[in-house]
C-alpha cells in the first residue's frame, strides 16, 4: 500500500474498479472535503489490485479499510490477500439496507472480520414547528478545541462510531458547526453537526454525565433545529441498540429510514 | 414510464428537484441515494448505467442526468 498524496489518485483508482464491473460493490462513500482532510494529514493509503482498489485509513492506533470491487468474488479474493488484514487492527463497514447486505457480510465474516456493532439511520422532514434558542447555548470557540474532544471521547465508541480528529473538531469549529453549553467555566454538553444545503446531519450529541439532569441535551437540540432554518432533511446515525439515544431522537421527530451500517473489526481486535 | 424527475421525488419527496441547479451541493442527494436513484433508473429504462458514470457529476441536476441517460441508450 502506498499513501494517497492527491484526490485524483482515488478517484483513478475507482475507476480503475468499477470498469466493466458487472456487480460493482463498495463502502467508500467519501466526501470530497473529507478525503482531501485525510490526505492533507497523511492519513489516507491506497491500494489497486485486480478488479479492486482498497482505501485505508489510519485512525490513532486501528486502520479503517474501505473497498471497491467489481464484484463480490473479486472482493473476497482480493481483501484475504491483504498482509495487514492478519497483523494489524482492522475495522470496516457495510452500509445499506438490511436485506441487501447479507451477502457482503458472509464475504466479510469468511476472510476474518466478525460483527462488531450496528448503526441505523434516522431521518426527520423538516424542522419542528416551533423551536426556541436559548441564550447558554453558543457556537464553541477555538478555545473549547480540546474540552469537545474529551466529550466525545468519553462519550462514544471509537471503534463504532469514528471519532473525529482535532483537526476536524477545530475546523468545524471555525465552520460554525458544534453548539455547547457551559456550566461553571465547564463544558456540559455539544452538538456537533454537518449542514449541507437543505440537509443536516447531527454527528454527536452529548451531554456530561455531571449534568445530565439540567436539560442541556433538549436546549441542544431546540436550538439546533432553530438555527438550522432552510434544512429540510434532518439526518443522524445512531447505535441501534442505544434504545435511550433512540427513544431521544424520535421524540424529537426523527424515525429510522431503514439504512443501516454494520461495523466489522477483524482478530486484531479483542474487545 | 416514469420520468428521471418523478423518480428523484419518490427517493426524496421533500425536496423540490426542478428548482435546484446541483443537487449535491444542495443537499439534496447523498451517496446512498445515488445508489438508490440508479438502481431505478436501470429498472425504470432497462438498462446498465456502467459504474464508471456513477460519479456526482453525473447527477449534478436534471441535465446532466438526461445527458447520462442517452449516454445509456434512452431516448428521451
Amino acid at each position: 500500500m502506498s499513501p494517497i498524496q492527491k484526490l485524483g489518485q482515488v478517484f483513478d483508482a475507482v475507476q480503475k474498479a468499477k470498469a466493466g464491473a458487472t456487480a460493482f460493490c463498495t463502502n467508500f462513500f467519501p466526501v470530497e472535503l473529507k478525503l482531501q482532510g485525510w490526505i492533507d494529514h497523511g492519513e489516507l493509503f491506497g491500494e489497486l489490485r485486480n478488479g479492486a482498489a482498497f482505501f485505508f485509513r489510519k485512525d490513532g492506533d486501528f486502520w479503517h479499510y474501505y473497498f471497491c470491487a467489481a464484484d463480490a468474488v473479486i472482493l473476497q479474493r482480493e481483501i484475504a490477500a491483504l498482509p495487514g488484514l492478519k497483523t494489524e487492527p482492522v475495522i470496516t463497514d457495510l452500509v445499506g439496507n438490511e436485506s441487501t447486505l447479507n451477502h457482503l457480510l458472509s464475504v466479510l465474516e469468511r476472510v476474518g472480520f466478525r460483527q462488531y456493532t450496528r448503526l441505523q439511520r434516522m431521518a426527520r422532514i423538516g424542522r419542528p414547528e416551533s423551536t426556541t434558542g436559548c441564550s447558554q447555548i453558543v457556537f464553541a470557540e477555538k478555545a473549547d478545541c480540546r474540552a469537545v474532544m474529551d466529550l466525545i471521547e468519553n462519550s462514544f465508541d471509537r471503534y463504532g462510531e469514528q471519532l473525529p480528529m482535532l483537526y476536524e473538531i477545530e475546523s468545524a469549529i471555525e465552520s460554525r458547526q458544534i453548539l455547547v453549553a457551559s456550566h461553571d467555566d465547564e463544558l456540559a454538553g455539544l452538538l456537533f453537526f454537518e449542514t449541507q444545503g437543505f440537509a443536516s446531519v447531527v454527528r454527536f450529541w452529548a451531554v456530561a454525565e455531571k449534568f445530565r439532569a439540567l436539560k442541556v441535551g433538549s436546549a441542544l437540540m431546540q436550538h439546533y433545529f432553530k438555527t438550522q432554518n432552510s434544512v429540510r432533511r434532518f439526518t443522524l446515525w445512531v447505535n441501534a441498540k442505544n434504545e435511550n439515544a433512540i427513544q431521544k431522537y424520535q421524540h424529537y421527530g426523527y424515525a429510522s429510514d431503514g439504512l443501516v451500517d454494520h461495523i466489522l473489526v477483524n482478530e486484531m481486535i479483542r474487545t | 414510464m416514469k420520468s428521471p424527475v418523478e423518480i428523484l421525488k419518490e427517493i426524496r419527496p421533500e425536496f423540490d428537484f426542478t428548482a435546484s441547479s446541483d443537487f449535491i451541493e444542495d443537499g439534496m442527494l447523498d451517496s446512498f441515494d445515488m445508489v438508490t436513484f440508479v438502481s431505478t433508473l436501470d429498472k425504470t429504462y432497462g438498462i446498465s448505467i456502467q459504474g464508471v458514470d456513477i460519479v456526482p457529476e453525473n447527477f449534478k441536476n436534471l441535465q446532466t442526468i438526461e445527458a447520462l441517460l442517452r449516454k445509456s441508450g434512452v431516448q428521451l
